[in-house]
């Protein structure tokens, strides 16, 4: 009863309470400002250009001769993008690894820059230089940067090429096709932007999770078909003077006809592995087990992009300090990724001496080139400029020379390289793709787990016998000096890497 | 008082910057105003620079074409005479670069920017000066690139080896240097009344220019972006140990700041008016850009003149900075021009 009395008393007020309450609540949900919505239509972004025109359903091609899809259909607001550096502020591991990266400089590389300016250039069309900025610059693409006239502000994540967004929106991709035909939906990076951060995204990571974590995007940043929709590349008449599709990288396919592909073995799990080296060298012993962490470093080929030895310069090709990376970090991380890079590469090639013997006046030599650890062709990627070739000395029991090869641009060195030729079959050295008719291969790659038997008849001229010594390396470079000098304008030395070596004492021989 | 000074800060700004103007008519005109007052002046050190050379020329002549022999009997004439020349050239030439920016960006105007200065010959494939040059004794040369960088540069401070005609002691030390030289007489005189006779052309055709918006934001979206470019040039050039044959004259830098400075007052004239009427913001952002840009080149070139040695290295941080600038820059111009149903050329 005395109950019954004191709620009589404290009804009112507390009904005027909850109708101040709702006021209050409902005031707050008008007044306060809606955020944006997400995606900006093609038409809004101004002078962005279509000289491509429609596809065949009469839809626009935003991105053509690119693959590159936007899973809404529009383009983003880059002040809305994190950069990999934001992210970096709670995955500090992830991001000192990719800042090493190759990735990270996909679209900051003066010599990528530089040749995709002599690119479009050579077709006075910028616009056609969406065909590499797909693959190299995939938040620029999709904020409408890559245009004539760019109406779109500049942003930190824009400057990062492949960075942490763009696996982590990637929603589809066909690695079949290539030409980066992948989907991202960056949508979700935009609408993650505007929500819980700090501790509060700890608390509750839920939305986070599903805009970086989704199981579609999970399950394809585990697949090889993620890679290889970068990893394939294929020149038709949209963006080169190709008048039948001509393969100018098909790493991907290489991998997926390979047994290491019908082990399950990916390519994540070799160039992502904590350390690749010791990861393929099991692989080559047979123990297929996947790595205990996968690394953000994306350890490849690359040694001149990780070449510390070149000290500022490599700072200057790599188009300078990534956004949140000091000196030291960089420094750091660039003597790490140096360090996996060069250890990574010596697991790929062996040399084996199958024969030597002399025939009619000659030595004859055969010598056995072994892909030991590549999950693909050896050489692979973008042939015209990553090469490998023999470089053999021969020399007599004093020491003396009696035989050298020549350098890798000569006809009668055995090389591992393929020719863009346009289309009066001039060879182009500087990778104009846009000029591209065909590309030929002057001898064919070697496959995983396969090999390639070189074979030499050198003249013993006048040699009257005993005993030789034999020096064979596998040397491997990743671009041709005609490609810096063209579109650089700058003549640096790239230092060939010895892949593998072999050192033999030829006994007794006998003219 | 803090009010007032705070209110006072816009207008001190203002009146630091370039060419401001209260409505666009009013911006526009000075534009043309200004670049027309430059372009006469160009005109007058062409004509002296012709003037120069046929003095040249004439001292060769009185020995019959044989340099050795003008060299030896009119030595001090001579060497007075390619001063003469290197001076009127360096006093065009700063005239030019001063509007450079606006001509080239206009495209009734455009083609003069190739002939004059920035085409490439017609070995080249792209950028071309469509023009023939035809000297005194009759020949024509056909496709000859700019007059200013690929013909008379070269020429006066003897970097175009195919036309030096003596090696001599110009400057009296004793030896003879880099680039002292007697050259061609006949492409002195030719290239410098080219010189002329194009100077004139773009004077009446800039005369006859019909100021308005569309060549206006034009000329600022396709000239700024080309900073990146020039700072390439500069690595390039003796001024950092390159071995190109033009932009020996002098610092590529101080045409940056000519061209890039061309921009900002076509900004501030013509264009401001237009922006700041509805988006004051964005105008203080693109004025403010500019600024930042045009401070880059100058401390670049102050740090130059006072006897920095830039690595290549540096030149491509400086270049990519003002890349960077530029194309902040641009990007607001772009959005303000869609604003107001600009149409871009180009």
């Amino acid at each position: 009863m005395r109950i019954k009395s004191q709620l009589r008393y404290h009804l009112v007020p507390m009904a005027g309470a909850v109708v101040l309450l709702l006021a209050a609540l409902a005031a707050y949900a008008v007044l306060t400002p809606q955020p944006a919505p997400i995606g900006i239509a093609s038409t809004d972004v101004p002078f962005y250009r279509l000289p491509f025109g429609p596809d065949d359903s009469g839809a626009d091609r935003l991105f053509w001769p690119s693959q590159l899809k936007s899973a809404s259909g529009k383009f983003s607001d880059p002040a809305r993008l994190p950069s990999a550096a934001e992210c970096g502020y709670c995955h500090q591991q992830e991001f000192h690894e990719w800042a090493g990266s190759l990735h990270a400089i996909a679209d900051r590389d003066l010599i990528y820059e530089a040749t995709v300016d002599a690119n479009t250039d050579s077709v006075r069309n910028p616009e056609q230089g969406r065909f590499c900025e797909g693959c190299h610059a995939p938040a620029e693409m999709l904020t409408g940067r890559v245009n004539r006239f760019v109406s779109v502000q500049p942003a930190d994540a824009l400057t990062e090429g492949v960075n942490c967004i763009t696996c982590h929106t990637a929603i589809h991709a066909e690695p079949e096709k290539g030409n980066a035909a992948i989907t991202l939906d960056y949508a979700r990076a935009e609408k993650d932007q505007g929500g819980l951060k700090d501790g509060a995204l700890l608390a509750n990571p839920k939305a986070h999770r599903a805009a970086y974590a989704a199981p579609q995007t999970t399950a394809l940043i585990k697949s090889a078909d993620l890679c290889g929709a970068c990893h394939i590349e294929i020149y038709d008449h949209s963006m080169s003077k190709a008048k039948t599709p001509q393969t100018a990288q098909s790493t991907f396919l290489e991998w997926a006809n390979s047994p290491y592909a019908q082990q399950g073995i990916t390519c994540q799990d070799c160039h992502m592995a904590s350390d690749p080296a010791a990861q393929v060298m099991a692989l080559r012993n047979g123990d297929i087990a996947k790595p205990q962490r996968y690394s953000h470093r994306f350890i490849g080929a690359n040694h001149l992009l990780t070449d510390t030895g070149l000290g500022d310069t490599l700072d200057v090709l790599r188009g300078g300090a990534l956004p949140g990376v000091d000196r030291e970090m960089n420094q750091k991380t660039l003597n790490e990724q140096a360090r996996q890079t060069a250890a990574f590469l010596r697991t790929a090639a062996g040399l084996e001496l199958r024969k030597s013997e002399p025939q009619g006046g000659k030595l004859h030599l055969e010598i056995a080139v072994r892909n030991l650890g590549a999950g693909h062709n050896l050489p692979t990627g973008v042939n015209d400029q990553k090469h490998m070739w023999l470089d053999l000395t021969l020399t007599d029991a004093a020491g003396n020379v009696v035989y050298r090869s020549d350098g890798p641009d000569t006809s009668e060195t055995v090389a591992w390289i393929e020719h863009f030729k346009d289309s009066k079959g001039q060879r182009i050295p500087d990778h104009l793709t846009f000029q591209t008719a065909e590309v030929v291969w002057l001898r064919r790659p070697i496959p995983a787990k396969g090999e390639d038997i070189a074979t030499y008849d050198i003249p013993l001229n006048g040699q009257t016998g005993g005993n030789l010594h034999l020096k064979a390396r596998l040397l491997y470079r990743v671009a041709l000096p005609d490609l810096l000098y063209s579109n650089l304008r700058r003549e640096i030395a790239i230092p060939a890497f010895a892949l593998a070596e072999l050192s033999a004492d030829l006994t007794d021989i006998q003219p | 008082m803090r009010c007032t000074l705070l209110s006072l800060t816009p207008i001190l700004l203002l009146a630091a910057q370039p060419g401001f103007a209260a409505t666009e008519s009013e911006g526009l005109a000075q534009v043309k105003a200004f670049t027309l007052e430059h372009n006469a002046a160009l005109v007058a050190n062409a004509q002296k620079m012709q003037g120069s050379a046929e003095a040249y020329a004439a001292l060769v002549a009185a020995h019959g074409g044989d340099y050795k022999a003008a060299w030896e009997a009119d030595g001090p004439k001579l060497a007075e005479a390619v001063t003469a020349m290197r001076d009127n050239w360096l006093a065009a030439s700063n005239e030019y670069e001063t509007i450079e920016g606006i001509v080239a960006g206009i495209p009734s105007t455009a083609k003069y920017d190739l002939i004059l200065d920035a085409g490439n010959p017609g070995t080249e494939e792209e950028d071309v000066a469509e023009y023939d040059l035809t000297l005194p004794d009759g020949t024509v040369l056909s496709r000859p690139g700019s007059l200013f960088h690929s013909i008379t540069e070269p020429l006066f401070w003897g970097t175009d080896a195919t036309h030096i005609k003596l090696e001599a002691d110009l400057n009296g030390d004793g030896k003879i240097g880099s680039g002292e030289a007697l050259f061609d007489a006949n492409l002195a005189v030719g290239a410098a009344k080219g010189m002329v006779d194009w100077s004139k052309a773009l004077e009446t055709d800039m005369a006859a220019w019909k100021p308005n918006r569309d060549d206006a934001f034009t000329a600022v979206v396709t000239m700024t972006p080309t900073v990146g470019d020039y700072f390439g040039e500069w690595k390039e050039s003796q001024f950092l140990g390159g071995e190109g044959d033009a932009f020996v004259a002098r610092s590529r830098l101080i045409d940056v700041l000519g061209i890039m400075g061309g921009c900002q007052r076509m900004y501030n004239s013509a264009i401001s008016p237009v922006v700041g009427t509805d988006d004051a913001a964005l105008d203080g952002s693109i004025t403010k850009g500019f600024d930042e840009l045009i401070a880059l080149v100058s401390e670049t070139h102050e740090r130059e003149v006072a006897g920095n040695k830039f690595t290549s290295e540096e030149a491509d941080a400086l270049g990519s900075e003002a890349q960077d600038i530029a194309e902040r820059i641009v990007a607001q111009v772009l959005q303000a021009a869609a604003k107001h149903g600009v149409d871009i050329k180009g």
